[in-house]
């Protein structure tokens, strides 16, 4: 069927060959930027390529802050987690992928949880379990590589949560600034 | 060495037209005919015609019988249909078929006799080439040439009026 | 029995530079070309010993993996046929060689040499008679494999390749109308003079030529006999392995020899724009004669091949920039702007060739 855009063309854009040559101007353009950009990291020379895409597997990107990869725990300095096991994650969780067990402990804090589940093959990455915590216990790390064959190893325990606070410090940063905008 | 290659062309344009009459199959009897066309074209290289066996290859091997498959396949003939079993054991057609054959052998072979093809016929050094050929063409033969032209065009304005002939 | 050997050694230069260097790093040179183009970085896997070389094993990754595949004819398929039609394909790419000349003629040890197999009287015409029969292949491949989608797309193919073929056959006589030769050795002979070149004197030819070959070939944007989006494949749907390995290599020759005919017709052929080969030879009066001919022959080959792998380069990137036109533009292309624009052209070669005797 053709369907009738009402596009009306030019005499120069008719005879098709002018845009030709301009769609090829533009395509070699990228093609001889990224050939010459090749030869200096061919000679290892330069690593940074003109190219942006990069060798996947063997490089990898680094995330800016405001990317949601898995959501961890935050270990505190004095060794255990923040989290006071209030449910409100467990709660608000979208994809119903938490499972809270809260126990009472002699710390500050008092409540601990004893069992604290994420079911990554449910998570949908919203973040939403991380704005709604009012410890800032749960944050959404950069690590988005948790592909599995098996669903049963995508269970990921509490241990397997626990990310110590220093690598979490730029998300950390990331969401007291975002967050603190709205006053919570 | 030349009687060689020509026996061989040749017996293979024989073999393969004979397989083309017999085949039920639409698409192998025009690749038959196809070999047929080429064994021809070996033909013609033999006797110094190149740009004739060119011509051969070109127009009948690459236009023609590339129509003939289109609408071969585009009617999707597979060989097996009624209307080509119609064709076994008719009586009629058989024997109208005969009798063509034979005549068209009859005055083969009295042609054949009458021009004594035996003598030969001395070429000149230039023959066949594209220069001759077209010089030819284009001077002792303009008239047959100007009409053949002439009814190809009607031709076509026949197919192309045919075809416009709207359906609804 | 010179001669004999003499030709024995342009047939296997040519066979061994299309099926040993063209065919498989033509594989290669497509994923890498249009990767740059896209800016990605293209294959780059396959390695030997942890050496990847820019991904230049893929061509041996690809015949290994190609000969190691079940070679599948479909249920109902003319087994005959199906396994006929990839060499149908193959053979016509490689024969068109023959008479493209890849360098002009030499005197070594006495003997004048001719760089090209079969010097024919009918040169063009003969490259139209093979090629046209590079139909057959795609023809034969649709229909044998009893699948509609490839019936569809060998349908699409011949239909195609018809129109294509008459436009082509047009497009051309403007250049031998200009050079008064079908000969291809002639054609390039006449190029010596860096303004006699086709380009310079057919121009529209030169772009009609090359939208015909194209369309010839079956590359995007002139793709819709393979369609991947529409037809799966097309014509060699039903193929594997090795058997689908020659229809890509058929292309990819056909890939070749297209740049060739456009170097030798409208690009100057061997020659190098206004260095004829008489200053050269003067130039290397101080050789003897062989030396300076064996020479003289050199920089015309790799001056041929360069102009040849520039216009490979070309063909990819016009396939990795244009999409897939639509079936009737395709159709109205070839009937009702190439066919007429074609006659056109040699209806004013022929009023100007004319004036000027
Ligand atoms: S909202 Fe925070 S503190 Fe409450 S259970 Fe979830 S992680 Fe623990
Ligand atoms: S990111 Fe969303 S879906 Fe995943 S655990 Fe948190 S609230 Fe649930």
């Amino acid at each position: 069927m053709i369907v009738n855009r009402n596009i009306t063309m030019t005499w120069w854009e008719r005879i098709y060959l002018p845009e030709i040559f301009r769609g090829i101007s533009v395509t070699s353009n990228h093609f001889f930027r990224n050939l010459i950009g090749f030869i200096p990291a061919l000679l290892n020379k330069d690593k940074k390529r003109k190219i942006f895409t990069l060798y996947y597997p063997d490089e990898k990107v680094e995330f800016p802050p405001a990317y949601r990869g898995r959501p961890v725990l935050v270990v505190d300095e004095n060794g255990t987690e923040r989290c006071v096991a209030c449910g409100l994650c467990e709660i608000v969780c979208p994809a119903k992928c938490i499972e809270i067990q809260p126990d009472e402990t002699e710390l500050e804090k008092e409540r601990y949880p004893k069992s604290f589940s994420i079911n990554m093959a449910r998570c949908i990455f919203c973040g939403f379990c991380e704005e709604v915590c009012p410890k800032e216990a749960i944050v959404m790390s950069d690590e988005c590589e948790i592909a599995d064959l098996d669903r049963n190893k995508m269970f990921y325990k509490k241990d397997q949560l626990l990310i110590s606070k220093n690598k979490l410090q730029k998300r950390l940063n990331y969401i007291k600034e975002i967050y603190g905008k709205w006053n919570y | 060495m030349e009687l060689l290659i020509f026996f061989i062309f040749g017996g293979v344009a024989v073999l393969a037209a004979f397989l083309m009459i017999i085949s039920w199959n639409p698409v192998a009897a025009v690749l038959n005919m196809i070999l047929v066309m080429f064994c021809l074209a070996g033909l013609f290289v033999l006797l110094n015609a190149h740009f004739i066996a060119a011509i051969q290859i070109l127009v009948y091997a690459g236009a023609i019988m590339v129509l003939f498959m289109f609408i071969i396949m585009l009617l999707n003939l597979r060989g097996n249909e009624p209307i080509w079993k119609s064709r076994d054991k008719n009586v009629l057609l058989s024997f109208l078929g005969f009798l063509l054959a034979v005549g068209a052998f009859i005055k083969l072979f009295s042609t054949l006799k009458a021009s004594g093809l035996n003598q030969g016929t001395q070429i000149g050094e230039d023959f066949g080439t594209t220069a001759l050929v077209g010089k030819i063409l284009f001077t002792d033969y303009l008239l047959p040439f100007e009409i053949a032209s002439i009814l190809l065009l009607v031709a076509i304005i026949g197919a192309v009026m045919l075809a416009k002939t709207k359906i609804d | 029995m010179e001669d004999f050997l003499i030709t024995t050694a342009k047939v296997l230069f040519i066979f061994g530079l299309n099926m040993g260097v063209f065919a498989p790093l033509l594989t290669w040179v497509e994923r890498k070309q249009s990767a740059l183009m896209q800016d990605r970085i293209g294959a780059n896997r396959a390695d030997i010993l942890g050496f990847s070389m820019i991904g230049l094993f893929h061509p041996i990754a690809d015949a290994i993996k190609m000969l190691a595949k079940e070679d599948f004819i479909p249920e109902g398929a003319n087994k005959i046929m199906h396994t006929l039609s990839p060499i149908i394909c193959v053979v016509p790419a490689l024969l068109t060689f023959a008479v493209i000349p890849f360098g002009g003629e030499y005197v070594i040890g006495g003997k004048h040499i001719k760089l090209v197999i079969a010097d024919l009287d009918v040169g063009l015409i003969f490259i139209f008679a093979i090629s046209s029969l590079a139909t057959y292949g795609t023809v034969i491949a649709g229909w044998s494999s009893n699948n509609n989608w490839s019936l569809l797309g060998s349908l699409r193919a011949s239909a195609q390749m018809i129109s294509y073929e008459v436009a082509m056959g047009f497009t051309l006589v403007g250049v031998f109308m200009v050079y008064g030769s079908l000969q291809l050795t002639q054609i390039g002979a006449a190029q010596e003079s860096f303004f006699r070149w086709g380009i310079f004197l057919q121009p529209l030819g030169f772009f009609m030529f090359l939208a015909c070959a194209i369309a010839e070939n079956k590359r995007a944007p002139f793709d819709v006999a393979e369609g991947e989006s529409e037809i799966i494949a097309g014509y060699f749907l039903e193929y594997s392995g090795l058997k689908f390995g020659m229809f890509y290599m058929a292309e990819f020759l056909e890939i070749v020899t297209i740049s060739a005919m456009v170097t030798t017709l409208f690009f100057g052929a061997w020659h190098i724009p206004f260095i004829s080969s008489a200053l050269i030879l003067s130039m290397l009066s101080f050789l003897n004669e062989t030396l300076a001919n064996i020479i003289l022959m050199l920089i015309h080959i790799s001056v041929f091949w360069v102009k040849v792998i520039f216009f490979i380069w070309f063909q990819m990137t016009i396939r990795w920039t244009l999409p897939r036109f639509r079936y009737d533009q395709i159709m109205k292309l070839g009937w009702k702007i190439l066919l007429p624009l074609s006659l056109a052209n040699i209806l004013v070669t022929g009023i100007v060739i004319l004036i000027l005797q």
